[in-house]
């Protein structure tokens, strides 16, 4: 009874789940209103996304929270300043607003420089990795290696303006080998993405569940 | 046993990251400082772009998805502010706009203050407004168009929708004539595909990272995006609508950093196949 | 001339541009200070705009009149169960919910967007009654596209063997050429990044007063820091 309760009761409430939005799309059943319940359900699960947003900050807190009481050296201080950080973060954000003044200054000093810059940071490895990583060992290297060069000749304005051939090319590249060579993968992903979903579905992915008890993992 | 002395291969294929980091640094602020002003051509997806906009009836209604993040903006944010230039411009569309990133409000601030809707005397409420960032990506989309005050009853700022004139008879996919994302996740660019454009058919134009375009190229071909483009085109953009600003700015820094990839590529091979010719170990 | 809070603003924005950019060099203890208030930064605002979708969007709802909500606000504190050791399984609830609103939505949609729409679209590529090069590249563009699907979906070796090689080489090459391609729009990408930061810091920030002289003072510092400490004069590490 308790592996029923804990193991297959949410197994049955994502089929569903699942159900209520398959069948609201592509069948009509006269007396059924599929599509309320869908949109309730949908504004639910909003909600409920909202609530896991929280799980970025709690995990922190459970790790650095550990660093900080062990004075683990070389890290606690900037454990205790991350911790700091992001009750700053909730403090002015719940109290001024997340449209106000404050929390847009604040957003606009540390987070938006930050992550602008860490994004940016990778083109310098990238440049790296271009000088020494990239050599026509094989065909298929050789392959990677002179379209990229033609896309990247394409990519830089002025060599598009001097040499206008390399936008016919580029534009063939991108329209013939890269785009089926991407759709076949992404029918691939698609078909696998259904197998997931329906394994899902029926229980055979549980990985969602979490942790599993010897009896539930034999049920 | 005495140290093996460098080949002049050896000393080309090994050059300190320090040095390159130095060259590609130089390559980024010489242009900057003296700006050399290379032409810039305009592709044809960014004018294909520009022409669905153009021929938007009066009246028409854009959804605009912000679903972008900070590490984005430098690439995304002048494609969204030239485009709202061109919106604005042209007079007569309203643009209703949400997130699906969480910087994404923050993020249209920021654009709306780099635009100045003033200047085109654009009003908040009457002719655009933000209706929030929404969790859930393809959640949020599926709800917002099935029944947008359903799922938020607030703009952004937490202000109620009735009291803004725009959002009058707008309250789901119907009834937006285009859908517009400028994002960097796929989740919300391929989320759109198939929970607006699938479900609704609503038209779409999709601005995604440089590196994200390849993967989006299939749903292009199958018709399921009237034009892909990259943040990266926006100085095309500003060009088309005649304000230039961030994005035409970096034109000589992409031509001279691109010349010196291509450049260090060379370099690398000469290195490789000269140490493999001359009998050196690899 | 910008107000004051906004003056200290761009300095602080400056410079953990300038400590960010400095890990392509060495690890240094000004670059652990932003990365751990870009990683604070991080949790913190996404709970805060959680909390602000839970308000705004929940919590309107359910002063609205919808008092069902009421439910969704206890399946979202049941979520946090999953850190108890002991009523783990109590979030499995929830998060039953979520996973098949994201599966449901998935999968009524992929279907027709990322396989019918995509095979259509392949069906209907024209190999009569157009130019010869139009024709050429449909031909490749089919054939590419079908062997790499052949090449993910028959994964066991015996299929890509002796003549059956051919089906799995296209298809490498085909997708060595995306990659290419994905190379380059990748190194576009970044560099058009660096390029913002860049920007801010010469049209932003160096204007500032003070600026000018406050650059080479941060890289000098941002040297000395990398520095090993045990090599470096001050401060003295302990042994």
């Amino acid at each position: 009874m308790s592996v029923v309760f804990k193991r297959t009761l949410p197994i049955v409430i994502v089929f569903a789940t699942a159900m209520l939005f398959i069948l609201e799309f592509f069948v009509t059943i006269p007396g059924i209103d599929f599509k309320s319940a869908a949109t309730t359900v949908n504004n639910w699960g909003i909600i409920l996304t909202a609530f896991t947003l929280a799980f970025g900050a709690v995990n922190l807190f459970i790790f650095h929270g550990r660093h900080i009481s062990r004075r683990t050296k070389g890290q606690w201080p900037f454990s205790l300043w991350m911790l700091i950080v992001i009750v700053i973060f909730i403090v002015i954000g719940v109290s001024s607003g997340v449209s106000s003044g404050q929390y847009t200054w604040l957003y606009n000093a540390s987070y938006f420089a930050l992550s602008a810059t860490v994004y940016s940071s990778l083109g310098f490895y990238m440049t790296s990795g271009i000088y020494r990583a990239l050599r026509a060992k094989n065909i298929e290297s050789g392959l990677l290696l002179i379209v990229g060069i033609i896309a990247l000749a394409r990519n830089a304005p002025a060599v598009a303006s001097a040499f206008p051939p390399i936008i016919p090319w580029e534009a063939w590249l991108s329209a013939v080998p890269t785009t089926s060579a991407q759709r076949g993968i992404m029918i691939g992903a698609a078909l696998g993405a259904l197998a997931l979903g329906i394994r899902t579905m029926i229980g055979r992915e549980t990985g969602f569940l979490g942790k599993l008890t010897e009896a539930e993992k034999g049920g | 046993m005495g140290k093996e002395s460098k080949t002049i291969w050896d000393r080309l294929e090994d050059i300190p990251r320090e040095v390159l980091y130095g060259i590609l640094i130089i390559s980024f602020i010489m242009p900057m400082l003296f700006p050399i002003g290379f032409p810039v051509p305009i592709s044809p997806e960014v004018k294909r772009w520009y022409d669905t906009i153009d021929k938007l009836p009066n009246g028409s209604v854009i959804m605009v998805d912000f679903g972008y993040s900070g590490g984005g903006e430098p690439e995304l944010g002048p494609m969204a502010v030239a485009v709202y230039h061109h919106i604005f411009k042209k007079g007569g569309i309203k643009v209703v706009a949400m997130s699906t990133s969480n910087e994404g409000t923050l993020l249209f601030d920021k654009a709306m203050a780099e635009l100045n809707p003033s200047q085109y005397g654009k009003q908040y409420g009457v002719d655009y407004i933000h209706i929030g960032y929404i969790t859930g990506t393809e959640s949020a989309m599926a709800a917002v168009g099935k029944d947008i005050r359903a799922t938020t009853t607030t703009d952004y700022k937490g202000t109620p929708l009735a009291q803004y004139s725009i959002m009058d008879g707008v309250n789901e996919a119907k009834d937006f004539a285009l859908l517009i994302c400028y994002t960097t996740g796929g989740d919300q660019s391929e989320g759109w595909v198939r929970q607006w454009y699938t479900t609704y058919q609503t038209p779409y134009l999709c601005c995604v990272l440089a590196m994200m375009v390849p993967t989006m190229l299939p749903y292009q071909k199958a018709g399921q995006i009237v034009s892909l483009t990259s943040g990266a085109q926006a100085g095309q953009m500003e060009l088309l609508v005649h304000v230039p600003a961030r994005g035409i700015k970096s034109a000589d820094v992409i031509t001279i950093t691109h010349l010196l990839c291509i450049a260090l590529v060379v370099v690398g091979n000469i290195a490789y196949f000269g140490k493999k010719f001359s009998g050196g170990k690899q | 001339m910008a107000d004051f809070a906004t003056i200290i603003q761009i300095w602080l924005a400056a410079l953990f541009t300038i400590w960010i950019y400095s890990i392509a060099f060495r690890d240094n203890v000004f670059f652990k200070f932003a990365e751990h208030t870009f990683v604070g930064a991080a949790a913190g605002h996404s709970l805060v705009m959680g909390i602000d979708n839970i308000l705004r969007i929940g919590w309107g709802n359910f002063i609205g009149g919808n008092y069902i909500y009421i439910i969704v606000f206890i399946l979202g504190v049941l979520l946090f169960t999953r850190y108890h050791s002991d009523y783990f399984w109590v979030s499995r609830f929830p998060l039953a919910v979520l996973v098949g609103i994201g599966v449901g939505l998935m999968m009524r949609t992929t279907i027709t967007s990322e396989f019918i729409a995509q095979i259509q679209s392949t069906a209907g590529m024209k190999l009569l009654g157009v130019d010869t090069w139009t024709a050429f590249s449909n031909l490749v563009f089919i054939i590419i596209t079908l062997s790499v699907v052949y090449y993910f979906i028959f994964t066991f070796p015996k299929m890509h063997g002796g003549g059956l090689g051919i089906i799995s080489t296209i298809a490498k090459y085909g997708m060595m050429a995306a990659f290419g391609y994905s190379f380059a729009n990748t190194v576009l990408s970044r560099f058009n990044m660096i390029f913002g930061r860049f920007d801010f810091i010469m049209s932003t920030w160096l204007p500032l007063p003070y600026a000018m002289i406050a650059l080479p003072v941060a890289l000098i510092l941002l040297i000395y820091a990398m520095i090993p400490a045990e090599r470096r004069p001050w401060p003295k590490t302990q042994k």
